[in-house]
């Protein structure tokens, strides 16, 4: 790309955070209509039980109570919370068990939904809540996965005996694997789990729903995949046609996840149903920790082959995932974690094979890395073992292993035509100041507190290009201003992707960054798109408004070439002006055209818009290096994370204010993840403890360590501009990272999450004796 | 007292609501008066986001009885700009990337104008304490902490707002 | 769950004397800041028929200091007790141990009355003013009666306060010369309830340990004193070696449960951990400025 870029590059102001910082942004809670009504979900004490009966007779007769649900009150109709199921292909769906219903006809998680409320306010509600009569069998429950798998153990749905919800075979799975061990000069196997963090974005689940008189539903939510959520609302939850649903995303407080999935629409929208009015339904704090969609736990074991010189020769990944009492991301999650755990590093024999089983714990679902952060805890650490075992530095083992260019990518059959991972590693490597941090393996440190440095790398995908349905579409439209309309349907939901977008359109049109509107969220309105997730927005939905772009372009070339009497090859659109490229004098503004072709009065009207299409063939993946150093104190086990530096391959940020933003919240929820953040399950009562930010205990700005932020910008060849994806990949380095750090500084390794001090000073301990 | 017609004074005007003792000082400015920029994100003084300004202070009004607001002066977020200029403090944040998802913002732009308005020049130890009550889950903080810095230059060079 | 809180009966009175006569404890509850009670409501922890707000008593808030110590009274905002000017002064310890309360806004509306009225072992407050010797004045109906804080905390969530009572004034005496102490905690993060939170204050005269206070948070159903560890201190001075011993005895007088945010293991090793660290601080102190509590 020689010619200057205008917009693309540049610390652009955000077109949607004004409104944010004046309290106008209308989110989904805000959002009223005449006649609403409010819901509230009444949720199962016990984590697993029948139902024996449901009395709604007392909240029915209370005065402004205008409904009360129940199973019994249900389509009949199952689907599965995850609204990206839609966008499996065929033989990956038939995984996706679809296995709930709006209300559940038995209680299987402490927290599972068994009726709801409408009434004409918030407090009438709850009281109707308090006044149905629920009577419960209580059944044996089981919350640990392996004990659900044992023959014996309490069935949790019919359709799935012995409690197996899926077993996933990982598909480039090649090789003789135990030959392969048992030649290699070392191998080392690594055990070891995530917790079950939680996404706790700031809003809490909301929905608003409205049947009209035509019988056409329209939700408002804040989905990040709104066409999908639309069809599974349709087909799967009522049995409708797509064209009955209308779904608008609200302004999204936070999704990292959460938000691929049903919240509580299909409550919601139920209720509107049966009463004919619009209803609003609010979760607060408590139920949305305890309610679903934690990342799922996933138990993992990485045995890795390698030579003396530190060549791997084998590796092999293994999972059980919790699934919870409903299947929702679980599956796809343990397929993802296998994918960027086992097609990181160059290997001739891999094998991966992955478990999901059904446990009366709260659904768990997808959160930022999708499985990710979940297999690189476990995987960098394996690495670094080998690379102990072949005494060698952790840095070159990793450039030794990494694939590259021309290399199969995570997804075998697409092949790598962008990688600058090692650019990564040795920018990363030097601002930490490896050579001289890195002292070897074994070196003792003295001392009450003792400082440690520690590297991961890791890969991501820029949407799914290759292995599931990657689709996006994005209109633009003139106004008779030369201003334009960009219609597109990622999910904003805090990374800035809608003024990305029209950074990317102004630049492929011509046309001026201030004079795009940007326009998302409507299903009726905007065309179909994935949505946000998998890191794609960029990439994908980027790629789409290029050609939109380039295609008005071409539209304003061709009415300008003729109004000025030369051909469209001499002219040239930059900043809202059609030039001749020889007598920049000669001009005529995009304003005009578009007025004039709009108030055309012979038969050379037209309304300049265009429609941009992209599927990506290849997921584009990025890449990035972490490296930490921290200070143990080895009297209190805690860690204290001085400095952490980032490199990533972002290909090109489009605007470099939010991809430093972005990796710099990733790596708050990093930190989190590794050290302080927990979902706990009472072990006996499945109830969820940590049910408040008073005991879920995320960074403040107190907790926050230095983070550095290195951009390595090679435009990838596929890429808008040349960028790559960056939504989730700020979280997925920092726990590895701090991890070998750990090891570094005192020589041990905790197999959980979070890295507490009570785990780091029990290890220490047993280490001394 | 039950049932009674209270006189709220939320961002210099006065508004006549009908109040009782159970209803939070949140849900009065939300649902009575129509100021949804503050927001509910917790209800338990975990998180900040629903902070306004009771006389100048920083507080929860997920944990304010409605009742005992009234006849204080409230400042919610809507107070801040003066028409369509937004005041030093939200500028900042537009300008400095400070916001992402936005549901922390409105909390988190009244707790740094009690900041300011109370140390015009503190140190970046000093922003990070101001606002430990305050959480984000998108930004990591980074930003948020440059656009106070920002704004308290800004405000001490004599920009608008108060 | 609930997202709202039920109905009540709201009462304002204008003196102390109304709102002990209204109050019961149970079914009719006093509100100072809220920040505690407005949550436990809304999550059907406590369910009074009537909260009396002390709110529109005048005369509640004052901090105020004269030559036998600190008076504050029950609507003194943990804030205005950390940001006054006498507290840093002459109370170190106390303004030590409120800066690790790190949310403004819990510090604005919580009053430190209220904090000690929950009844919760870790408080942040409690340790220090069992340290400081602080006595508390609870007023009745018919009497004013005044309590050193020990006899104040009596099991997990319960006070020593009556039925028709309300605590209206805490009293520290001021610290006599040669004082230094430190106040130490351990959370998972800075905004979060200790794990383990201890207050130490020394005597210092001539180089020698004359007296000792060690109190305990957070490591037994109320606050405690770790007094075989102080007598220690007392008898064998504040050597290397006396600290060490000090806090192995304080670690052993500890009572820890196993919770949602650590171990009865790991809150009992970080006793003597933290007791140690906090002696030394003290120590240190003493040495480097002359004489602070």
């Amino acid at each position: 790309m020689t010619e200057s870029l205008h917009y693309v590059g540049k610390r652009l102001t955000r077109p949607d955070v004004a409104a944010k910082a004046t309290g106008a942004a209308m989110y989904g809670a805000d959002l009223a209509l005449p006649g609403m009504l409010i819901g509230r979900i009444l949720t199962s004490p016990h984590a697993h039980a029948n139902i024996v009966s449901i009395d709604t007779s007392k909240a029915r007769a209370l005065p402004g109570v205008a409904a009360v649900i129940t199973h019994e009150d249900v389509p009949k109709r199952y689907f599965t919370r995850s609204v990206m199921a839609e966008g499996m292909p065929p033989f990956a769906y038939e995984g996706e068990n679809q296995d709930q219903f709006i209300l559940s006809e038995k209680a299987r998680y402490m927290g599972d939904w068994i009726a709801a409320v409408a009434a004409v306010d918030i407090y009438t509600a709850e009281k109707a809540l308090d006044l149905i009569e629920v009577v419960y069998e209580p059944l044996p429950a089981v919350f640990d996965p392996e004990e659900a798998l044992k023959p014996g153990a309490p069935v949790i749905h019919d359709r799935w005996q012995g409690n197996v919800a899926a077993v996933i075979e990982h598909p480039f799975t090649r090789g003789d694997l135990e030959k392969s061990l048992a030649e290699s000069d070392h191998v080392v196997e690594f055990s070891g789990r995530n917790s079950r963090q939680k996404q706790a974005h700031m809003e809490p689940d909301v929905a608003l729903a409205r049947w009209d008189e035509e019988g056409r539903l329209t939700i408002w939510s804040p989905n990040q995949n709104p066409h999908l959520a639309k069809k599974t609302m349709a087909r799967r939850v009522f049995g409708i046609g797509e064209g009955k649903v209308r779904w608008i995303s609200t302004i999204v407080g936070g999704g990292f996840g959460a938000r691929m999935s049903f919240g509580v629409e299909p409550v919601c929208a139920l209720l509107a149903k049966v009463t004919g009015k619009p209803v609003k339904v609010v979760l607060t704090r408590e139920e949305d920790f305890s309610g679903y969609n934690s990342r799922t736990e996933q138990r993992q074991t990485i045995r890795l082959g390698v030579t003396k010189d530190g060549t791997v020769t084998a590796i092999e990944q293994t999972i059980l995932s919790d699934s919870g009492a409903y299947f929702s991301h679980s599956g796809s999650i343990s397929a993802v974690n296998m994918q960027s755990t086992l097609g990181l590093l160059r290997s001739p024999v891999v094998a991966g094979k992955a478990t999901v089983a059904y446990s009366n714990n709260p659904t768990s679902s997808g959160m930022r890395g999708y499985g990710n952060p979940e297999g690189s805890f476990v995987l960098q650490q394996a690495i670094d073992m080998a690379a102990e075992k072949c005494g060698m530095d952790p840095v070159e083992f990793r450039l030794k292993n990494a694939r590259g260019v021309g290399e199969p990518s995570m997804w075998e059959p697409v092949l790598l035509d962008s990688c600058n991972l090692d650019q990564c590693i040795k920018l990363g490597a030097e601002r930490i100041g490896w050579k001289d941090k890195w002292q070897g393996w074994g070196t003792k440190k003295e001392g009450r507190l003792r400082r440690g440095v520690g590297m991961s790398i890791m890969t991501h995908a820029s949407g799914a290009g290759g292995f599931l349905l990657e689709h996006s579409n994005a209109i633009l439209k003139l106004h008779e201003d030369g201003s334009a309309q960009l219609t597109v349907s990622p999910c904003e939901m805090g990374q800035g992707i809608l003024g990305v977008l029209a950074q990317i359109a102004a630049e492929a049109a011509g046309l001026r960054y201030e004079d795009i509107h940007v326009m998302s969220g409507d299903t009726d309105i905007t065309l179909f798109d994935i949505g946000s997730h998998a890191s794609r927005s960029t990439y994908v939905i980027g790629n789409a408004v290029v050609d939109a772009g380039l295609k008005v372009k071409e539209i304003l070339l061709a009415r300008a070439a003729k109004r000025l009497d030369v051909t469209a090859g001499e002219l040239k659109v930059e900043d809202g002006q059609v030039r001749v490229k020889a007598d920049p004098a000669r001009a005529v503004s995009v304003a005009e055209l578009s007025h004039d072709a709009i108030y055309e009065y012979g038969t050379d009207g037209q309304h300049i818009t265009a429609t941009g299409t992209y599927q990506s063939v290849t997921h584009c993946p990025n890449f990035q290096a972490g490296f930490v150093e921290v200070e143990v104190d080895t009297e209190t086990g805690v860690i204290k994370v001085l400095r952490f530096v980032i490199a990533h391959d972002i290909g090109r940020a489009i605007n470099p204010q939010n991809v430093e933003g972005c990796l710099q919240g990733g790596a708050a929820q990093g930190v989190g993840y590794a050290l302080s953040e927990d979902l706990v399950i009472d072990d006996k009562t499945g109830k969820v403890l940590t049910d408040s930010f008073a005991t879920y205990k995320m960074l403040s700005t107190l907790d926050m360590p230095e983070v550095e932020v290195i951009l390595v910008e090679e435009p990838a060849p596929t890429g808008p501009f040349g960028a790559k994806g960056v939504g989730e990949p700020g979280m997925t380095n920092v726990a590895p990272s701090i991890a070998n750090a750990l090891y570094d500084a005192v020589g041990i390794r905790i197999h959980s999450l979070p890295m507490t001090p009570e785990k780091v000073l029990e290890a220490l301990q047993s280490n001394r004796t | 007292m039950t049932k009674e017609i209270a006189t709220f004074i939320v961002n210099g005007g006065e508004y006549e609501v009908i109040v009782e003792p159970h209803m939070l000082l949140i849900d009065v400015l939300r649902d009575k008066l129509g100021l949804t920029g503050t927001k509910y994100a917790c209800g338990a003084g975990d998180c900040g986001a629903c902070t306004v300004l009771i006389d100048g202070k920083p507080s929860f009004s997920c944990l304010t009885l409605a009742v005992t607001a009234v006849g204080k002066s409230i400042t919610t977020i809507e107070g801040l700009a003066d028409g369509a200029e937004l005041h030093p403090i939200q500028q900042a944040f537009v300008d400095k990337g400070a916001i992402q998802c936005g549901f922390c913002t409105p909390g988190m732009i009244l707790s740094t104008k009690a900041l300011l308005d109370e140390n015009p020049a503190p140190t970046r130890d000093e922003i990070k304490s101001a606002l430990a009550g305050n959480l984000c889950r998108c930004t990591g903080y980074v930003k948020i902490i440059d656009a106070v810095e920002v704004a308290a230059e800004t405000m001490r060079n004599g920009g608008q707002g108060s | 769950m609930h997202r709202v809180l039920l109905p009540f009966e709201f009462a304002e009175p204008a003196t102390v004397g109304e709102v002990v006569e209204l109050v019961d404890g149970q079914k009719a509850r006093v509100l100072a800041g809220g920040v505690d009670l407005v949550l436990k409501m809304r999550l059907r922890e406590i369910l009074p028929e009537k909260v009396v707000s002390l709110q529109k008593v005048p005369g509640l808030d004052y901090v105020q200091e004269d030559d036998a110590g600190l008076r504050f009274g029950a609507l003194a905002s943990l804030r205005q007790i950390e940001l006054s000017q006498a507290v840093r002064t002459g109370w170190p310890l106390l303004a030590e141990a409120l800066g690790s309360i790190v949310s403004v806004q819990t510090k604005v509306m919580g009053t430190t009355v209220g904090n000690l009225c929950v009844g919760t072992p870790a408080s942040d407050v409690a340790p220090a003013l069992y340290a400081l010797g602080a006595r508390v004045k609870i007023t009745g109906v018919d009497a004013v009666r005044e309590i050193p804080i020990e006899e104040f905390f009596v099991d997990v969530g319960k006070t020593a306060v009556g039925p028709h009572e309300i605590v209206t004034e805490i009293f520290i005496p001021r610290p006599v010369a040669g004082s230094s102490g430190a106040y130490v905690k351990l959370s998972k993060t800075k905004e979060d309830i200790a794990k383990v939170n201890a207050a130490v204050l020394l005597t210092i005269a001539d180089g020698a340990c004359t007296d000792a206070k060690i109190a305990l948070g957070s490591v037994a159903p109320t606050p405690i004193r770790a007094m075989e560890a102080e007598q220690l201190l007392r008898v064998r001075g504040m050597s290397a070696g006396a600290i060490a011993e000090a806090a192995e005895a304080a670690a052993e007088a500890a009572t820890p449960i196993s919770d949602v945010r650590s171990t009865a293991a790991y809150r009992r090793e970080m006793v003597r951990v933290l007791v140690r660290d906090a002696l030394d601080k003290a120590v240190s102190r003493a040495r480097a400025g002359g004489g602070r509590s």
